[in-house]
């Protein structure tokens, strides 16, 4: 879709207004608009699991119902690669021996109480895709944007011809661009930031790169299988796949994390609450 | 809010705080007490319920509740005026590790309404206004 955003010397991309018939060609696209909730989690590559916890809908028990202590890490919410626990018949990324390392000697270390998130920082990819709040996609000639509603983000995917950066700044979602794939959406991500962790304790190196995969499986279920490749931390790469399922009537929220967030944590990982009367001398 | 990236089998019986853990709360018990609103804070990231409850030095102890978040529960049948101040409430949660009057809203029984921060069913008509 180079007619989109023409290139011009040193690679520059610079905005051209879509055409009708750029328009016209997005009609030939699958339809990947609206607003997507993360559905229960598929199996396939590595591992059964999602990078996020599962899905808490339907028959499940109200808060943690079963006495079951949740687990979690130093950067639990940003984690890319599934981190701390791991359930039967689930397989976490296999580390080169320097970080397997790094990973056991963090397990040996008591957990931190919280994460970042607590302070309202939002996780970073690909944890963000597995937020238990809705996301809508817009797709427009040459981008595909994704609205995220937990901590109100977004994730510009360039689907234009661009390269992926040689040099980008780190950051949670790092940059992406995207290609299409016949009816599927490959998105390559690089430039990740130090909130985002491999696992506990291991962090990624700069040639971390995330590989998303994203196609419609039937009317509004589409399958999004995540890669992360990491020559200098895994010994091969990590995939984990999941649903998303479209509610054509949903629309998204604000969610504004700073709002009324009465949680901490400091840098220790030691996790704080605010329990004072809203207009009392302690709030 | 789910920010836990914990095993997907102790994630599953985990409710949906994409925000943080529940490091705060002791969720191997469960209290029950019944008081008055005062005040419901529906906000992000989490909603916040404050009651009254009657001491035995005839007045009252404040608590508070952590629940889930506004945009999750009105997808799941809860408005902002669900809980109003007035309401006779029983709160059933999890209490505060250091005994701090309050914790993580569960489920709670008002104005002849069962609610829950969960639900036991999708359909909302049935999870969160049990009557």
């Amino acid at each position: 879709m180079l007619f989109v955003l023409a290139a011009v010397a040193g690679q520059q991309y610079v905005y051209k207004a879509p055409t009708a018939a750029d328009w016209a060609a997005m009609a030939k696209l699958p339809d990947f608009s609206g607003v997507w909730e993360r559905g229960t989690v598929g199996t396939g590559g590595n591992s059964n699991a999602a990078f996020g916890p599962q899905p808490t809908r339907g028959n499940q028990p109200p808060a943690g119902a079963t006495g079951a202590a949740p687990q979690r890490g130093a950067t639990g919410g940003q984690r890319a690669g599934g981190g701390a626990g791991r359930g039967a018949g689930q397989r976490g990324p296999s580390f080169t021996p320097q970080y397997e390392a790094m990973r056991a000697a963090a397990a040996r270390q008591p957990q931190p109480e919280d994460n970042s998130t607590a302070n309202c920082l939002p996780p970073g990819m690909p944890g963000i895709m597995t937020q238990p709040y809705p996301m809508e996609f817009l797709m427009t000639p040459g981008k595909v944007t994704i609205v995220i509603e937990a901590y109100t983000e977004v994730r510009h995917i360039y689907t234009d011809g661009r390269p992926l950066p040689q040099d980008s700044d780190p950051n949670f979602f790092g940059t992406s661009v995207g290609h299409w794939e016949g009816d599927t959406l490959v998105v390559e991500t690089v430039g990740f930031n130090d909130h985002v962790e491999i696992a506990r304790g291991v962090p990624h190196s700069e040639k971390m790169k995330i590989t998303e995969r994203f196609r419609l499986t039937d009317q509004d279920t589409m399958a999004m299988e995540t890669t992360i490749t990491d020559p200098v931390v895994l010994t091969e790469p990590y995939t984990t796949n999941g649903i998303l399922k479209r509610h054509r009537d949903w629309t998204i929220s604000e969610y504004i994390c700073e709002e009324n967030n009465r949680n901490s944590v400091d840098q220790s990982g030691k996790a704080g609450i605010n329990l004072s009367l809203p207009g009392t001398k302690k709030d | 809010m789910f920010a836990l990236l914990a095993a997907a089998a102790i994630a599953a019986a985990a409710p949906a705080f994409a925000h943080h853990s529940f490091a705060m709360f002791d969720i191997t018990k469960q209290q029950t007490v019944t008081g008055t609103v005062s005040r419901i804070d529906w906000t992000n990231p989490h909603i916040w319920l404050w009651i009254d409850v009657p001491n035995d030095k005839g007045g009252s102890d404040t608590y508070g509740f952590e629940g889930m978040s506004p945009n999750f529960l009105a997808r799941r049948g809860w408005t902002r005026t669900t809980l109003k101040a007035g309401d006779k409430i029983t709160v059933n949660y999890r209490p505060m590790k250091d005994g701090k009057n309050g914790g993580m809203f569960m489920t709670a029984k008002a104005n002849g309404k069962a609610l829950s921060m969960m639900g036991g069913s999708d359909d909302p008509s049935q999870a969160y206004e049990q009557k």
